[in-house]
């Protein structure tokens, strides 16, 4: 963890600690004697654990349950009247649901063509998205490292900027500078005689520019993680590295990129772990249009959801979505801890 | 030895231009929504480009709120997100103290547990929980936005981590002093922990306030609507009056800019603390 700086201002307390070396034996024994609240530390973690048993360990599980059933209404049962039989706890019906066992996985797999179209939308955003915003975050956190730069922390302030833009106003400013007839970008191309580009209606067009969004918001939001692992890599490396006559290609790929090994990984798995959920750009900026070409997985989730109201349908498709995650970032780590 | 000088000054002059374009891309867009929230959209097409703010900002202002409660849902974000981030604070900090400072019987276990769920995208939870809300009739109330994700598996995480710097001594001294266990976290560790907790603040209160996909399945009435709810519902719309559009996004934007720019070095000790370094 990243914490130094944190805990250097806890232990500017030191004056404390001073005395207490003085009377350390004493109160240990004094502390050893005292008599121990014994449910005490429960009594801190119980309002923590009660909302998060509710609202994070039960949802996740009923997301599971009701994949293998179809939404046929809401139940007029009152919610939460588990049955606490001795040991035995029944899941809630919070819907009238009707069993459909392995159906709706079957048809999502095989026969679902706009699933499978969110599929590849989504994937190539990723394919395109990620490598693009770790190669471009990472030269930036790497000119920003270099001795000569001056003024560090305005230039990281102002790039980190668009992080405090919400999701759906930065993609209201992408809507509008792509924007066909008033967008500014296609006013510009024009201009300087590239000719207008139908960045919103045209498949590939509006891909790339939920890419070029996507990685305008999260630039800055990296540089700063790649900037941090930086600082950390030794000096003498950089050193020794030269006194071999290191050119400076290959200290970036014989230092740095090593010793950045473990941060590069986080970057990339928690930008994967990002794409694969990206909900607000699509459904602001083009709709999940023309004609489903932007779609994504979220967006179908939400659509079969909460539009159509096949929610075990949609559930169904988030236990996908979860599988395809966590598989993904279990062979990165997998990839990139590999010396 | 002239030639190396001189591919050194080239070195260091690219390095400033990419610098330099980089961060004017990531400047253009914002300027370029300041200045459309201050012009009246026929003037979007000028050319050349209007490159300075206009005095249109009222106008514009005045057809957003009647277009949609914009004051309203700034009211709104802001109830959700303050009393979100007081929540979430006291809950993590609480259990991090506890986790970080005594001994109890699964504590481990229980820890690893929750940092599993790290991994859980809250898409997965979105289904149920709409569901359990509608259950419970607390559709288009600020607690259903509130609540579920006051428990955050990140936030006890950092706490953890945080307070484990307390030093046990510290703890101890007060306890002699006849502080009661309770005191010790509320009177010794929030106070020493105030840097980290106003990092895990800026951080939660960040999330809440940019949250969409969830207040959207759960907030339906507008006039519940959150600012980046209102903001989608305008592009929503027939015609899209980006003019209006802009001045709602401006106003979303600019005070969390201004808090980035005064307290951002807790902005990035927060996202720093979010990252794995080994």
């Amino acid at each position: 963890m990243v914490l130094t700086a944190i805990q250097s201002t806890v232990r500017s307390s030191t004056t404390y600690q001073h005395l207490s070396d003085r009377v350390r034996y004493a109160r240990q024994d004094i502390s050893r004697a005292m008599p121990a609240i014994p449910g005490l530390p429960y009594l801190y973690v119980s309002p923590f654990f009660i909302l998060f048993a509710i609202f994070l360990l039960f949802p996740a599980a009923y997301t599971f349950y009701l994949s293998f059933f179809n939404y046929v209404g809401a139940s007029n049962e009152i919610l939460l009247s588990i049955q606490m039989g001795p040991l035995l706890i029944t899941i809630p019906e919070i819907a009238n649901l009707e069993f459909v066992g392995l159906s709706h996985y079957e048809r999502l797999i095989f026969r679902d063509s706009l699933f499978h179209r969110s599929l590849f939308n989504t994937s190539f955003i990723f394919f395109v998205q990620v490598p693009t915003m770790v190669i471009l975050g990472l030269a930036t956190a790497l000119v920003l490292d270099a001795k000569f730069i001056r003024a560090k922390g305005l230039f990281r302030t102002l790039i980190a900027l668009p992080v405090a833009t919400g999701l759906v106003a930065y993609s209201t400013i992408f809507l509008l500078l792509f924007n066909g007839e008033v967008g500014l970008v296609n006013y510009l191309l024009e201009t300087i005689g590239v000719g207008s580009i139908p960045w919103l209606g045209d498949a590939f067009w509006a891909r790339i520019t939920l890419v070029v969004a996507v990685t305008w918001r999260w630039l800055g939001y990296n540089m700063i993680i790649l900037l941090a692992g930086l600082q950390t890599v030794p000096e003498q490396l950089y050193e020794a590295a030269e006194i071999d006559g290191a050119s400076r290609w290959q200290k970036f790929r014989y230092v740095t990129v090593p010793q950045l090994r473990p941060v590069l990984l986080f970057v990339i798995v928690s930008s994967t772990i990002g794409t694969f959920q990206i909900f607000a750009e699509p459904y602001v900026i083009t709709g999940g249009g023309p004609s489903n070409a932007t779609i994504t997985i979220v967006q179908y989730i939400y659509n079969q959801a909460f539009i159509q109201l096949n929610l075990g349908y949609a559930s169904a498709v988030s236990v996908i979505l979860v599988v395809l995650v966590s598989a993904m970032s279990i062979i990165q780590i997998r990839y990139g801890s590999e010396s | 030895m002239q030639t190396q000088d001189k591919q050194e000054a080239l070195w260091k002059f690219g390095s400033y231009i990419f610098l330099l374009v980089v961060t004017a891309i990531v400047l253009i867009p914002l300027y370029w929504m300041l200045v459309a929230a201050t012009i009246p959209q026929s003037e979007f097409f000028s050319w050349p480009p209007r490159l300075l703010p206009g005095t249109h900002f009222l106008e514009n202002f005045r057809a957003l709120q009647e277009n949609v409660d914009f004051v309203r849902s700034i009211g709104n974000s802001i109830i959700i997100a303050v009393s979100y981030t007081i929540l979430s604070l006291i809950l993590c900090s609480m259990a991090g103290f506890a986790f970080a400072k005594y001994e109890f019987r699964f504590k481990e276990p229980l820890f690893y547990f929750i940092l599993a769920t790290l991994v859980l995208p809250i898409q997965l939870l979105i289904i149920p929980l709409f569901l359990l809300m509608v259950q419970i009739g607390w559709t288009n109330s600020y607690l259903a936005v509130i609540l579920p994700w006051a428990a955050n598996p990140l936030g006890i995480f950092l706490m953890r981590q945080n307070m484990k710097a307390i030093p046990d001594s510290l703890l101890e001294s007060a306890r002699m002093d006849g502080a009661t266990e309770f005191q010790l976290y509320y009177k010794i560790a929030l106070p020493t922990m105030l840097p980290s907790l106003a990092a895990l603040a800026i951080i939660l209160f960040l999330n809440q306030w940019q949250a969409f996909l969830y207040p959207l399945v759960i907030l339906q009435d507008p006039q519940m609507f959150t600012i980046p709810l209102a903001l989608a519902d305008l592009v929503g719309q027939q015609r899209v009056a980006f003019d209006q559009i802009m001045v709602g996004t401006s106003l979303a934007v600019t005070p969390i800019f201004i808090v980035f720019l005064t307290l951002q070095q807790y902005f990035i000790k927060g996202i720093l603390s979010g990252s794995v370094k080994q």
